[in-house]
């Protein structure tokens, strides 16, 4: 490690396009908790809606894309679960087609993190409690809370920060998203949404808080439906802790 | 053959959706199994090491499929059973007619098989002039009804009591209410036994078949599966191949984990080791036992990356845990299998071309994955034959081109820079509070309000957020004014953009009215 | 052997991975302190019922109140221990027995309309709250399933804690039919909602004897 103070943001492309206050927020926390954060401004897609709708080889070539891009940096950090767990469980396997191309990727997985877990784990940083935070309530993202395990985190970083955090009916239930699923069947994932935006209102929290741009942008879909505020996880905190 | 495109995926889900009765039944119905099974599991101590272990038995099954089958066969034919190798629908189906017919039966009572629903046997008797009775009494409602099971533990789970009613009446011949569940029950025992004393012949499915002993296991609440064994003369079970397992050891594990991930139970109310026929001496049972050894496409599945479909055991858990199942229900899947397992078996077993909607009727949210006894990597098998789909051209040429061209575009950042900022002109018209205001006729999100483009991107916004002060709490906000990109960039690309878009729109349209 | 036979085998040798994995059996168990109470707790909570009695003797008084309350008029009785050898007739008098391989008649068509079938059994599962039946001679299977009533007689010494243990104990060969019965026949088909007795009987009432 040259400088572990130093970290790569990957900001996804729906944040960079889409919500880039997100992008933001992440590396405003990640500075509050100490490291210097770098953007590798080539970088786009992480491939994950290729891969997931079939397109391999269109998905190995962005992945390598991307390897290329971050592989010179000691940590990566994503503020969302399902491109980091993209990296981190599929880059391997993709990028088999070049030599040495899963050591590769399996080097650039093992130092690739979802925000809040660099925040907990990596950085150690907890947040101060806020003068007034939300009652919120979290959704457990498929891919960040099955594929990564992670969930714990953001719930102990929102109650660092002083949120009341008031579950709703079975919190890891998609939230109809699922990338390309949400424009080929959009009937049914339309449907997955507005049940998955009706148990979070249903709590009475303020805020429904997703760590996953996609998860997010869904609900958004819904959000005139709801009188909750929907944020980012690492808006919220970037939020409270200013 | 039943098939299953976008178009008519899309349209019977749409209909699904909208029926209210239907929503809440299978929302009734997976809740309660979800926290049935919860409770069931939690029972067990290292229910997770025994997860694990029954997926390394499965799959050690499987790598040695064969061995087990023939000693299967041989201790089935020792205990005084007729096994019968059947390789596809019409030879399983020619088989048990012939027996039937040797039989002289003219009535054949059914437990409930999922294999048999799989090769359409109830079709195929009643052309050979047998006429087949469901004898669970889902399968029941569902056969009176002429429809298809919406689960495979509950297949009527889409029925109301009310209709139920209009269908019993009409078979009994009396005017039934709908008012008591219980006395309906009634009916159909009163009605189904005299089928099963009437019967010259009892068809069921073998939940698993255990190869020390030749046993087949049957697995029933109602009683159906000890019903079709034990009281007409002659029983056929069909049995897929991969249903074998090689001890009693193992068959128990199976057994610990089968009710417990189906319906909550820690075991179903009869489990019934048949053995071959009845023996001499024995005071009843039938004194034939056929057990047809069916392929079905199975052994093209071995050794490949979908062997792993292999190991299901039926139980449905991953129909109870899909949400994308929850909205829909079973008969959405055009097949009898249908949830996550029917989503990767059903085009595995007939053809991605018949069922091209089904490998992306899922969110890939692993909820499958999570429950399923045998850890089979439903997602996984997926994705793959998503991949299937394309490297085959099951996905149309032009949804190909396009997706193609997007990840084409995005290896190319300041093109896609580019293109994006002309968007952000483009959308201004449709921009509300929260997404773009698209009608819906045109939005191929259906009611789902678009998302609009960031006034500026995140590359947009990095010089100015590399500037502020690093490490510090507090940092001013980011400035976000909206900085049209220059009229030249614009015309510079608007070529290579709207053409995109256009053909973007247009085929998402076209997804909709396809077929 | 049909050309069917071997092409399927043959499709499975191609495709099989071969070696040996098969992971060693499964021997972590479920540790009951009580196995009765257990046994009981589990079957009652399955709408089964469930009579306790110090021995074989008090358990045919016991089951002589059952079939009085029950207004038992046909009874069918599998032959076997501790019923085998009773003089049913002689102790229960008002009762048209039927001693399976005993008596004369038609052994299925008597269970279709007898009020009750009293049976014995193998073994009972304390975690699942199941007796086991088995067939054979003197033993129907139609009696613990067709009539509205199963009445089995079971003695503590068969309790054991589970299919696992059931399986592991299992030696020799196994009879035509062993079915481990919980309790009595139900269905949730009709709007989930719970109907007892849908083929099987419709009270499972079992009487446990001896230590």
């Amino acid at each position: 490690m040259t400088d572990p103070k130093r970290v790569a943001i990957m900001v996804t492309c729906m944040v960079d396009q889409i919500m880039p206050e997100v992008g933001v927020a992440a590396v405003r926390l990640l500075r509050r908790a100490g490291y210097t954060v770098e953007f590798p401004v080539e970088q786009t897609c992480c491939g994950q809606p290729f891969f997931n709708s079939g397109f391999r080889a269109q998905a190995a070539d962005l992945a390598k894309r991307s390897l290329d891009i971050f592989e010179p940096y000691d940590a990566v950090v994503l503020p969302g679960g399902s491109c980091a767990a993209m990296i981190r469980k599929e880059y391997p396997h993709l990028l088999e087609r070049w030599p040495g191309g899963t050591a590769r990727a399996e080097a650039l997985a093992a130092r690739t993190y979802e925000l809040s877990e660099f925040l907990v784990h990596v950085a150690g940083w907890e947040p101060a409690p806020a003068a007034r935070a939300p009652r919120v309530t979290y959704h457990d993202s498929c891919h960040m809370n099955r594929l990564l395990g992670l969930g714990a985190e953001s719930r102990a970083l929102l109650r660092a920060a002083g949120c009341e955090i008031v579950e709703m009916h079975e919190s890891d239930r998609c939230c109809g998203f699922g990338g390309l699923f949400s424009f080929r069947i959009p009937e049914v994932s339309n449907a997955m949404t507005q049940e998955k935006v009706r148990r979070a209102n249903t709590t009475g929290a303020e805020v429904l808080v997703s760590a996953d741009p996609g998860c997010l942008m869904q609900m958004r879909g819904f959000a005139h439906q709801t009188g909750m505020r929907l944020a980012h996880l690492a808006v919220l905190l970037e939020e409270l802790t200013r | 053959m039943n098939e299953v495109s976008f178009h008519t995926f899309r349209a019977d889900a749409a209909l699904a959706i909208a029926n209210p009765h239907l929503q809440s039944a299978v929302d009734g119905a997976t809740l309660k199994f979800r926290r049935d099974r919860l409770r069931a599991l939690a029972d067990l101590p290292d229910v997770e090491a025994m997860r694990d272990h029954f997926k390394a038995m499965r799959a050690a099954t499987l790598a040695n499929l064969s061995e087990h089958l023939e000693q299967f066969e041989r201790q089935a034919l020792a205990a005084g059973a007729h096994v019968h190798w059947a390789r596809d629908a019409a030879e399983a189906t020619q088989i048990v007619i012939g027996i039937a017919r040797q039989h002289g039966a003219r009535l054949a009572v059914k437990a409930k098989s999922m294999t048999s629903e799989e090769i359409h046997l109830n079709a195929a008797l009643d052309e050979a002039g047998i006429t087949p009775v469901e004898t669970d009494l889902g399968e029941w409602i569902v056969q009176l009804a002429a429809e298809s099971p919406a689960h495979i533990v509950v297949p009527a789970l889409h029925k109301t009591r009310q209709q139920v009613a209009e269908l019993f009446t009409r078979e009994v011949g009396r005017p039934l209410s709908a008012d008591d569940i219980p006395a309906l029950t009634n009916e159909a025992r009163r009605a189904l036994r005299k089928k099963f004393l009437a019967a010259e012949i009892g068809i069921s499915g073998a939940n698993i078949g255990v190869a020390e002993t030749g046993s087949i296991v049957l697995v029933t609440n109602e009683g159906n599966g000890r019903m079709v064994s034990s009281v007409p003369p002659v029983h056929v079970a069909v049995m897929g191949v991969e249903k074998v397992c090689p001890t009693w050891d193992d068959a128990a594990v199976w057994l610990e984990l089968l009710a417990r991930s189906s319906t909550g139970q820690p075991l179903s109310v009869y489990t019934t080791a048949i053995t071959g026929p009845a023996r001499d001496g024995d005071a009843d049972g039938p004194r034939e036992l056929h057990i047809v050894l069916y392929d079905g496409g199975r052994s093209g599945m071995l050794g490949t990356g979908y062997e792993e479909v292999l190991q299901c055991i039926r139980c449905g858990a991953c129909l109870n845990h899909c949400p994308v199942y929850q909205e829909i229900a079973g008969q959405t899947y055009g097949h009898a299998y249908s949830g996550p397992i029917g989503a990767v078996l059903v085009p595995l077993l007939h053809g991605l071309e018949q069922y091209e909607a089904l490998p992306h009727a899922s969110s890939l949210c692993g909820a499958c994955l999570e429950v399923c006894p045998a850890r089979i990597d439903l997602p996984r098998m997926l994705l793959d034959l998503r991949a299937e789909e394309v490297a085959r051209g099951v996905i149309a040429p032009p949804e190909q081109a396009l997706e193609k061209s997007a990840a084409w575009l995005l290896g190319h950042r300041r093109l896609f820079g580019l293109l994006t900022d002309v968007g952000r002109v483009f959308q201004r018209p449709l921009l509300s509070k929260d997404g773009l205001r698209v009608p819906r006729r045109l939005n191929p999100a259906g009611k789902r309000r678009l998302p609009s483009l960031a006034p500026r991107s995140f590359h947009a916004l990095w010089d100015e957020l590399a500037a502020e002060e690093e490490a510090v709490a507090g940092a001013a906000p980011v400035k976000r004014a909206v900085r049209a990109p220059s009229r030249g960039r614009i015309a510079a690309v608007i070529g290579a953009s709207v053409v995109p878009l256009v053909v973007l729109w247009h085929l998402l349209r076209r997804r909709g009215g396809k077929r | 052997m049909s050309t069917a036979r071997e092409e399927i085998l043959t499709a499975l040798r191609r495709g099989e991975r071969g070696g040996n994995s098969a992971p060693a059996p499964w021997r972590s168990r479920q540790q009951f302190d009580d196995l009765a109470a257990r046994f009981t707790a589990t079957l009652t909570g399955l709408h089964g019922e469930m009579i306790r009695a110090a021995s074989a003797d008090e358990a045919l008084d016991r089951l002589g109140d059952v079939l009085r309350d029950l207004g038992a008029a046909r009874v069918v009785v599998n032959d076997e221990p501790p019923l085998a050898g009773v003089d049913l007739a002689a102790r229960w008098p008002g009762i048209a027995w039927h001693v399976v391989g005993r008596t004369e008649g038609d052994l299925r068509a008597f269970c279709a309309g007898a009020d009750a079938g009293v049976t014995g059994a193998d073994a009972a599962l304390a975690e699942t709250g199941s007796v086991t039946v088995s067939s054979g001679p003197g033993r129907s299977r139609m009696a613990s399933l067709l009539p509205p009533v199963h009445i089995a007689l079971v003695a503590a010494e068969r309790l054991t804690s589970d299919i696992l243990t059931w399986a592991a104990a299992r030696s020799g060969d196994l009879p035509a039919n062993v079915t481990a019965i919980s309790g009595p026949s139900k269905t949730a088909d009709i709007e989930q909602t719970l109907a007892i007795g849908m083929h099987g009987p419709k009270r499972v009432i079992v009487i446990l004897y001896g230590e």
